[in-house]
């Protein structure tokens, strides 16, 4: 075989080794760009810092479960995580916020005799589970 | 005569001394005691001490229960409440009852109680039992959140499943006050049964009667958080 054949066999052999290679990389692209990844968005994905850490568990400081008051209006008082959304719902009443600081203190006003009240926290960070309590408190009027 | 006069003189002698030092006895000293109205002042003092004592006191003991009423007879009646049985005594002059009407109340007597009637009782506890000083009937109230699992749109009714795992049936009445949370306000709106969808997150308050069948409830009032706040 002559020198010339060898040299041309190599190189076309070099060649078609860096085409195919090419193709592979560019069809591995294509491919990734017309599917559709089934997974959640990188934001609602578990980040490294996320793992392991707590978030600030709902406390109530005020009111005391079954604490009788001769007041109509009462302050909630406790800390939840930051920036979460703060539900508490009476039959009288319903607040929504969000809560700005760990820290909540807030009005809420009472009618006549027993309240039940349910507190629950959606943590800001959706993989973790909404915390709840529920304290029943008695208003009854000082004059009766 | 001369003794006579001096007789005479010892005696009024006497009667001077005795007079003066009757007279010194009565004289208020000035020196020793307070005016009138620094004494008032002071049992006024004493007394509102004493009633915020009182006061103190009576509000560490004073307790407050609820429930349905089993039984009434005379001067007491039985509570129940979540399995607990508490028995509670009327007072003749202390105990008041009250009858609940939305915002306002109307006094009303003990022999009003009847049985199922759910109370509210205030007063002294000594182990089981309440010595009533105020008695209230009004409504039982369930206040509850959980997940919406099933849409009824035939009958108006949701099926909730809570976070302990129960499930409630809510019937959708056109008197049930309905909201729901804009998640970018994350201020409540009012909106129609047409917006619920299973999945969404529902808080919810019901009316308890006791007579209730298979958890359905009438909805007092409920506030949706719709299932895109949790994946936004």
């Amino acid at each position: 075989m002559k020198k010339e054949t060898i040299i041309a066999i190599f190189l076309g052999l070099l060649f078609g080794g860096v085409v195919a290679v090419f193709i592979s990389l560019k069809s591995k692209d294509i491919e990734l760009s017309t599917n559709k990844v089934i997974a959640p968005p990188k934001e609602n994905v578990l980040s490294p810092n996320l793992t392991g850490t707590e978030i600030q568990s709902l406390e109530l400081s005020e009111p005391a479960n079954n604490a009788i008051f001769d007041k109509d209006i009462i302050r909630f008082k406790g800390t939840a995580a930051k920036d979460s959304l703060i539900i508490i719902q009476s039959p009288i009443k319903d607040l929504t916020f969000k809560n700005i600081q760990e820290k909540f203190d807030l009005e809420f006003p009472l009618a006549l005799g027993e309240n039940s009240i349910k507190i629950v926290v959606y943590p800001k960070e959706k993989q973790f589970r909404p915390q709840e309590k529920f304290i029943k408190v008695y208003y009854i009027d000082s004059e009766l | 005569m001369n003794k006579n006069i001096k007789n005479c003189f010892i005696v009024l002698l006497f009667y001077c001394l005795l007079a003066s030092s009757i007279v010194t006895a009565q004289t208020p000293s000035n020196t020793t005691t307070a005016s009138p109205a620094i004494v008032d002042k002071d049992i006024q003092q004493l007394k509102d001490k004493i009633a915020n004592k009182v006061s103190e006191i009576r509000k560490q003991n004073n307790k407050a229960i609820s429930g349905f009423v089993l039984k009434v007879d005379g001067n007491s009646m039985k509570l129940s409440n979540s399995g607990e049985v508490n028995q509670v005594k009327f007072d003749d002059t202390l105990t008041k009852v009250f009858k609940v009407l939305g915002t306002t109340k109307k006094e009303v007597k003990t022999g009003d109680i009847k049985k199922n009637d759910y109370v509210i009782i205030s007063g002294v506890v000594a182990g089981n039992i309440i010595t009533a000083n105020v008695v209230l009937i009004d409504e039982n109230f369930l206040v509850d959140s959980g997940k919406i699992t099933e849409i009824n749109k035939e009958a108006y009714n949701i099926k909730v499943l809570t976070s302990d795992k129960n499930t409630y049936g809510l019937d959708i009445e056109t008197g049930t006050k309905q909201y729901m949370v804009n998640i970018k306000t994350l201020l409540k709106e009012t909106v129609g049964f047409s917006k619920l969808k299973e999945g969404d997150t529902v808080h919810f308050v019901v009316k308890k009667t006791g007579t209730e069948k298979d958890n359905n409830y009438s909805a007092y009032k409920i506030l949706v958080i719709p299932q895109e706040y949790f994946i936004k």
